[in-house]
């Protein structure tokens, strides 16, 4: 679940911004929560309307693709700071980001107040009908004596004021479900991904160009990145960046790494020429926001599957792209990576064709290929095309797709992260002589693999 | 013949709360002197090292501070006082306090049928607290509905029940300047109060 914590205090320093440091360490596995810093915005002034400058921007899509935000609020006179109500003036003029949008109020304060009246302050302000949020009723959480109630590392000294507060995401947690439901978010899980990727993750390179064709030389630059005869420790390994890049090169599937930011950082290139790939990348591509290497009708699929990974609803996303011909079945899998903590890092994609493998098979076993009378045939792919050996892919495909993937999309979402293609539905574009070339090389393979 | 100021909660080029506090003067001239003050060009608060409070609002609590008292006109944004005038309110809090003590009148125009009756209730409770510790005058809403039609051409208040009530609310102001003078028990100690909150609140 993705949410965005917004620092109610423009100070330097902020026992507020500390409370939402602790919460998005803390709690990571319950939540990832993204710290937004208001320091930079104007005060609102109707006559001078800023709504597209950046600084409200930036706020407006974090907000608009979170799950839901959590403001701390200090308190100033008795209600809250300036800083924050011009804020939620610019977030509710022109722009509306918080429309329907579930929200927890959390505070610090000096004294022995922890913030009491500017919370409910700021729920009377988030009720207004220009704002529209929908704050989690009860569940207050008052942090006083800030000074004290911190250790050197940032952490709440205090078990049982750690674990109240932990006690207290987790109900906002489940609240953004029932409220999701309730906006008919879960007919659309991936509305919260940000496919632009203007977030940052720790191994985001920041002050480069993302789509920047040359992004690789310039964040290697700035990373001071190894290359070439550098040894890199690996588990469980050494091996140079040259044969790492050797080993990647050449494993038999087309591989691509996104982060957990939705930034496309990595791609197998072997050489092939972008047309001739499985899937098609080229190499100006690398360090894209995942929005821009998929068509525009792919992108609600993209969506989706990367919320379902990311939200551990599945691990593994498995999408068969028919339409190939008979003599060759390619499959898209999307797999989940987690750190050590178990904290979502990002995607391994790969790409492969599955159709050497079967046809090996064939060989080895002399077996072959017949009709299943009983199979309900998914009607996608265009396998009607003769050609000499006379598979028929497509019952299995569609078994499998319902298999794998129970949370998959439907169709439309299929294309998933492969940017070049080739929905489900698409046409059967395989020339009788590419299936000629196939065929030939699966014969290569299986030669080679026998041997 | 008393001087007051009058805030102009608004930051915007046109605001009929501006436009009240016009009529207000031009109406009481007879009476008092009201000049009006504006709250925007002060930059965003926020606390800083030396503690400096800049220069347009020192020259407002300036002001604040030789007027015998501050109305002060409020629109209503998200159901509270405008962040402009939180804005103003806190920079008047931190460094100087001219509102402590002050008798302070509160008035409120809208657009709609309820005349920032909401930010009017959240502004007394802003100016109740200790480092503005403003003495308010109690049970005296005026809240203009339908502000875009209330003024006739000339800037006057064009319902008579709400001139009536005015002018009512404006004497009983004034009476109740001369009152708050009586409330001196805790007089001399509320500007270092004020000021330790500030103190304590350093970091």
């Amino acid at each position: 679940m993705k949410l965005v914590g917004i620092v109610g205090s423009i100070a330097d320093q902020s026992y507020n911004r500390m409370l939402l440091r602790f919460m998005s360490t803390q709690y990571r596995n319950m939540a990832d929560i993204e710290i937004l810093d208001i320091s930079d915005v104007p005060m609102f002034n109707q006559s001078n309307d800023q709504s597209d400058s950046p600084a409200i921007q930036y706020l407006n899509h974090k907000i608009l693709a979170a799950d839901g935000v959590i403001i701390a609020t200090p308190e100033h006179n008795h209600t809250i700071p300036a800083a924050l109500k011009s804020v939620i003036e610019w977030l509710s003029y022109n722009l509306h980001p918080f429309t329907d949008k579930p929200v927890m109020i959390v505070g610090a304060s000096y004294f022995i107040q922890g913030s009491s009246r500017a919370q409910l302050n700021l729920r009377q302000i988030l009720e207004s009908p220009g704002v529209n949020a929908i704050t989690l009723p009860g569940n207050e959480f008052l942090l006083a004596n800030a000074k004290e109630a911190f250790d050197e590392s940032g952490m709440l000294k205090d078990d049982r004021t750690a674990s109240f507060l932990g006690s207290t995401l987790q109900k906002f947690v489940e609240f953004v479900g029932v409220i999701g439901h309730l906006n008919g978010r879960a007919d659309n899980p991936g509305a919260s991904e940000d496919l632009y990727a203007t977030g940052n993750c720790d191994t985001t390179v920041k002050d480069v160009d993302m789509r920047d064709p040359q992004w690789l030389e310039k964040a290697a630059e700035k990373t001071n990145a190894v290359s070439g005869d550098a040894y890199v420790k690996l588990d469980r390994g050494l091996l140079t960046v040259n044969q790492i890049d050797r080993f990647l090169k050449t494993m038999p599937v087309e591989l691509t790494f996104a982060d957990e930011n939705n930034q496309f950082i990595y791609y197998g290139d072997q050489g092939h020429d972008p047309k001739d790939m499985l899937a098609s990348r080229t190499p100006d591509q690398v360090g894209d926001p995942l929005y821009y290497v998929h068509p525009e009708r792919a992108l609600k699929g993209v969506a989706t599957v990367i919320n379902n990974l990311r939200n551990g609803k599945t691990d593994l996303f498995v999408l068969p792209v028919p339409g190939n011909g008979p003599t060759k079945h390619l499959m898209h899998y999307y797999k989940a990576m987690h750190d050590e903590d178990g904290v979502y890092r990002g995607i391994n994609e790969w790409v492969v064709d599955l159709w050497p493998i079967v046809a090996s098979y064939l060989k080895q076993t002399g077996k072959k290929l017949v009709d299943d009378p009983n199979a309900k045939v998914a009607a996608t792919t265009g396998a009607s095309s003769s050609a000499p050996v006379e598979p028929d892919p497509d019952a299995s495909t569609g078994a499998s797709e319902e298999e794998e993937a129970p949370t998959a999309p439907t169709t439309d979402a299929s294309t998933g992260a492969s940017e070049e293609t080739e929905a489900p539905m698409a046409d059967a574009t395989t020339k009788a002589s590419d299936a000629d070339i196939f065929v030939a090389e699966v014969d290569e393979t299986s030669g080679a693999s026998e041997a | 013949m008393n001087k007051y100021i009058a805030i102009v909660g608004s930051n915007a080029d046109k605001s009929t709360n501006r436009q009240l506090l016009q009529y207000m003067k031009q109406h009481f001239a007879p009476v008092a002197e009201i000049e009006l003050m504006e709250i925007k060009d002060l930059p965003v608060y926020a606390k800083n090292a030396d503690r400096k409070t800049p220069e347009q609002a020192l020259e407002m609590a300036k002001k604040i501070d030789a007027a015998a008292g501050v109305i002060i006109a409020t629109p209503e944004y998200d159901h509270s006082v405008t962040a402009a005038l939180l804005n103003a309110l806190s920079w008047l809090s931190y460094s100087v306090h001219p509102f402590v003590d002050k008798p302070v009148m509160i008035v409120g125009a809208s657009y709609g049928a309820l005349g920032s009756s909401r930010a009017q209730g959240h502004l007394r409770q802003v100016l109740d607290s200790p480092e503005l510790k403003a003495r308010v005058m109690p049970s005296s809403d005026f809240l203009l509905s339908h502000s875009l039609t209330a003024f006739d051409d000339t800037g006057n208040l064009i319902d008579a029940d709400n001139t009536k009530l005015l002018d009512g609310l404006f004497q009983d102001f004034e009476k109740f300047v001369e009152i708050t003078k009586q409330l001196n028990g805790t007089l001399s100690q509320d500007k270092v109060n004020a000021t330790n909150v500030s103190w304590q609140d350093k970091k």
